[in-house]
């Protein structure tokens, strides 16, 4: 019930591939690429060597003491709240596991030239960042509107090399940035591999991930996983390897911005309604012309107007639970966790961090949360100052 | 345990004795340094002291030094002591008990093991730096193989959190309620922060104004992360000062958690042994990745935490080459630099006898550099003693070939390194050249460069 997509890349109706003819062949090329590649010893050696030593990995699993303290009740009693530290990745979001996945296989498939997308710069910077490393030639493209409020983002990615291209049509944002990405591709498919986000794409790439530290660490697995949910690639890096553990809970957060009934939000998989984005059919923000509603959160990785499929598809067999929580809500997660343990968590986790207010309190004495801390809050800082008055 | 419980309560009664005195910080005499240290303290193993250890080297003989530790005396050769005034000495032999305690305490250790590895997340990888290699390679396809020691991956992004989670656990121990701290680039003051978040200690971190302004992220790190950041006039060695002197008005209730190997003993030695994590990791590593040792180390060097954190465990390895970096900020001959052991001259600061920027009166010399972490006039009394006895070698780099060696690394290896640690990867430039093909050359990585990136992007728009 719980398998890897079918096929066309379906987790029941959702997922698929509804793209142009032109990029058929290229999407059916990486997926018997990936296939073939990822039995292949030499090759995930190669991989596992480029994750240790490039990335960092494997990231530990750290028990917050002073967070687990925080969630006690007065008789001493609580759950015990664990962090996947993804913020201490190469560049400082699990991001950079997905670029080293995709552009990996892009070199394998003999491809020269990288193209993403993205909205306030990570995505950008992750794909510059393996492009440099693997010397392919990167282009990035931009909304004009982002490149000016993410000036270092993109003196991130020039550093390293890449070329950022700016989208001055419509909203001058990530949805036309993406629009642009996919033409170009159209155009080049032959020499080009397209990094996107990570909602297409060979599934289960972006979760080759599988580290079994929760086993390690007590003799037994997580009772409870908590991550934020934007399109929802980060999510399901933590979630993959326990879809078919019954016992373990899997709760996803996404940003409820001004709140769900300000229409000012990005609560796809509470809000949304079924359709096709970007070449994936799944849950979405859209009117009843079927036209994207703008979406809006605080922090911009999570202000997506979609949703990866396989969430659509776990939210509908009621496998995971997904809620969400507002702008305000996830400031004040930002400043707690900063606060009492000394990490300052991405806007994005702090989406996942500020659940825990709600939950905690549910769960009998001892029970294992894993949060996913997916990024580190550097990036976030002007805007954290700019509201918590710090 | 009984009687060290004993010797801290008399401590603390001779402290509590002592007239609360003014800390004169600065004894900085540059020709009678050694007369001054005569005075104050007994020297070991010169002509004029009364002992003689033939297991620790002599004075200007060109004997590679034998790893003892200086834990015991805080000496290094005539370099590193304590000088400082009478109030401070209990308290420093206080701190060095505990230091000393903590260093054979299974518990300490284990629960500092667990955080360097789940908090601050080690152990950092040992990088083949695959194209930085090709790059420095010549025509005939012959070069050094290019490795780096990932510090940058650590939580905070620089390796000064190794020290600032030891100190602050040490704090925490000794029942104290508060940490002060003095940094220069901000990544000590964040990481005292952090550490101070995790471990519900008050925090206040010192920074130069100036540098408030050049690393003003930095600044809003701290800020986020719970600790109170005060500006003083001028740069770290001012807020160094200031620091030391919030420290001595609260003895009682405040840790002075230092960030770097100067200071009185045990200072410079206890944040030594915390960063020797860097080298330890790194001799395991390079024993799995080819069987051997490194041929040559290569770090940046400020007061000299990161350079002597991966050299302090290959001392005893005549066959392993050290070579430190320093800042030539505009030129060494422009007078703007922080290339202390290359231009200063032996004297005392901040409590320790070591090389130092000063001029004819013994007036120390602001130092400049573009990497902030670098930009102090004084440099470890160990590495002063490494140099004086030919056992480590130092160059230097400018802000300009810094700043060169920042764009390489990020375009050829997608790691944007710190403006400090672009001082080591800029020496490649001329070191690559004068090596055996396939030499093992480990730079250590000492943290990224996010934090630079907007002095970079000055830099070049202001010198277009």
């Amino acid at each position: 019930m719980w398998q890897r997509p079918d096929s066309y890349g379906r987790f029941g109706k959702f997922g698929g591939k509804y793209v142009p003819e032109t990029l058929m062949h290229a999407l059916s090329e990486l997926e018997s690429t990936f296939n073939s590649l990822k039995d292949d010893p030499d090759f995930q050696n190669e991989l596992a060597g480029i994750l240790k030593d490039y990335v960092g990995r494997e990231t530990p699993l750290y028990f917050s003491e002073r967070l687990t303290e925080h969630y006690r009740h007065p008789n001493g009693e609580g759950p015990h709240i664990y962090l996947k530290r993804e913020d201490l990745n190469h560049t400082g979001a699990h991001k950079i596991n997905n670029a080293i996945g995709q552009v990996f296989l892009a070199k394998h498939l003999g491809k020269k030239r990288i193209i993403a997308e993205t909205g306030a710069g990570q995505h950008g910077v992750a794909t510059a960042t393996v492009c440099a490393r693997f010397g392919l030639q990167c282009l990035t493209y931009m909304g004009a509107q982002d490149m000016e409020r993410q000036a270092l983002n993109v003196f991130r990615m020039r550093l390293l090399d890449a070329e950022v291209r700016a989208v001055h049509s419509r909203t001058a944002t990530l949805k036309d940035a993406t629009s642009e990405a996919i033409r170009d591709w159209v155009a080049n498919v032959e020499t080009t591999h397209y990094i996107l986000g990570s909602v297409a794409g060979p599934y289960p790439y972006p979760m080759m991930v599988r580290e079994k530290e929760a086993m390690e660490k007590w003799g037994g697995k997580p009772d409870v996983l908590v991550a934020c949910v934007g399109e929802g690639s980060d999510a399901m890096g933590l979630f993959d390897d326990f879809i078919k553990d019954k016992d373990v809970r899997l709760i996803g957060v996404e940003a409820a911005g001004l709140g769900l009934d300000s229409g000012k939000h990005a609560a796809t998989l509470t809000k949304g309604e079924v359709g096709v984005l970007h070449g994936t059919m799944s849950y979405l923000l859209q009117d009843d012309d079927g036209q994207i509603i703008e979406p809006h959160s605080i922090s911009a990785g999570l202000d997506y107007p979609g949703v990866g499929p396989e969430h659509s598809f776990l939210k509908e067999k009621g496998r995971a639970e997904y809620y969400s929580v507002t702008d305000e809500e996830a400031l004040e997660a930002f400043k707690r966790l900063s606060r009492l343990e000394g990490i300052i968590p991405a806007l994005e986790t702090s989406h996942a961090l500020a659940y825990l207010e709600k939950l905690s309190p549910t769960l009998a004495n001892g029970t294992k949360v894993v949060v996913n801390c997916s990024g580190r809050g550097d990036k976030d800082v002007q805007t954290a100052i700019k509201y918590l008055k710090v | 345990m009984a009687s060290y419980i004993q010797a801290r309560f008399f401590n603390r009664q001779v402290e509590d004795s002592c007239p609360a005195n003014r800390l004169m910080i600065s004894k900085r005499r540059t020709r009678n340094a050694h007369a001054a240290c005569a005075q104050l303290l007994p020297m070991e193993n010169t002509p004029n002291s009364g002992k003689l250890d033939l297991n620790k080297p002599m004075m200007g003989t060109q004997q590679v030094p034998i790893n003892v530790p200086a834990i015991i005396s805080g000496k290094f050769g005539r370099f590193g002591g304590k000088f400082v005034p009478e109030t401070l000495i209990a308290c420093l032999k206080e701190l060095e008990a505990e230091f000393n305690w903590a260093l054979e305490d299974p518990e300490f250790q284990n629960e500092l093991q667990t955080a360097l590895r789940d908090y601050i997340g080690r152990e950092t990888p040992l990088y083949f730096a695959e194209r930085l290699t090709n790059h420095y390679k010549n025509e005939d396809g012959h070069g050094p193989e290019i490795y780096l020691k990932r510090e940058d991956l650590n939580h905070c992004g620089a390796h000064k959190l190794n020290n600032a989670i030891a100190q602050a656990m040490i704090a925490k121990r000794m029942g104290l309620k508060s940490v002060v701290a003095a940094t220069g680039a901000g990544q000590h003051g964040v990481a005292t922060a952090a550490a101070c978040a995790k471990l519900s200690l008050e925090c206040t971190v010192f920074m130069g104004i100036s540098d408030m302004e050049k690393q003003n992220s930095n600044v809003l790190l701290m800020k986020l992360l719970g600790a109170e950041v005060k500006g003083v006039e001028g740069n770290f060695k001012d807020a160094s000062s200031q620091a030391i002197r919030e420290w001595v008005g609260n003895l009682q209730t405040t840790y002075y958690l230092t960030g770097t190997v100067v200071g009185p003993h045990p200072c410079p030695s206890m944040v030594r042994e915390f960063q020797s994590v860097i080298g330890k990791e790194t001799r395991r590593q390079a024993m799995e990745k080819w069987g051997g040792k490194p041929d040559v180390l290569l770090a940046c060097v400020g007061s000299g935490s990161n350079a002597l954190g991966i050299f302090h465990e290959f001392i005893g390895d005549e066959d392993v080459r050290l070579i430190g970096v320093e800042a030539a900020g505009f030129g060494l001959d422009s007078g703007k630099h922080a290339a202390t052991l290359a231009r200063g001259e032996v004297g005392v600061y901040h409590g320790a006898m070591s090389y130092l920027l000063q001029d004819e009166e013994g007036q120390i010399i602001g130092p400049h550099s573009i990497g902030v972490g670098l930009e102090y006039p004084g440099v470890s009394p160990e590495l002063s003693f490494l140099k004086d006895t030919g056992r480590a070698e130092f160059y230097s780099a400018t802000d300009e070939e810094a700043v060169e060696a920042y764009k390489r690394l990020s375009r050829i290896e997608g790691i944007i390194p710190s403006l400090e640690a672009s001082h080591a990867l800029a020496f490649l430039e001329k070191l690559c050249p004068t090596l055996p093909s396939g030499t093992k050359v480990i730079v250590n990585c000492s943290g990224r460069g996010d934090k630079d990136a907007a002095t970079v992007l000055n830099y070049q728009q202001y010198s277009m």
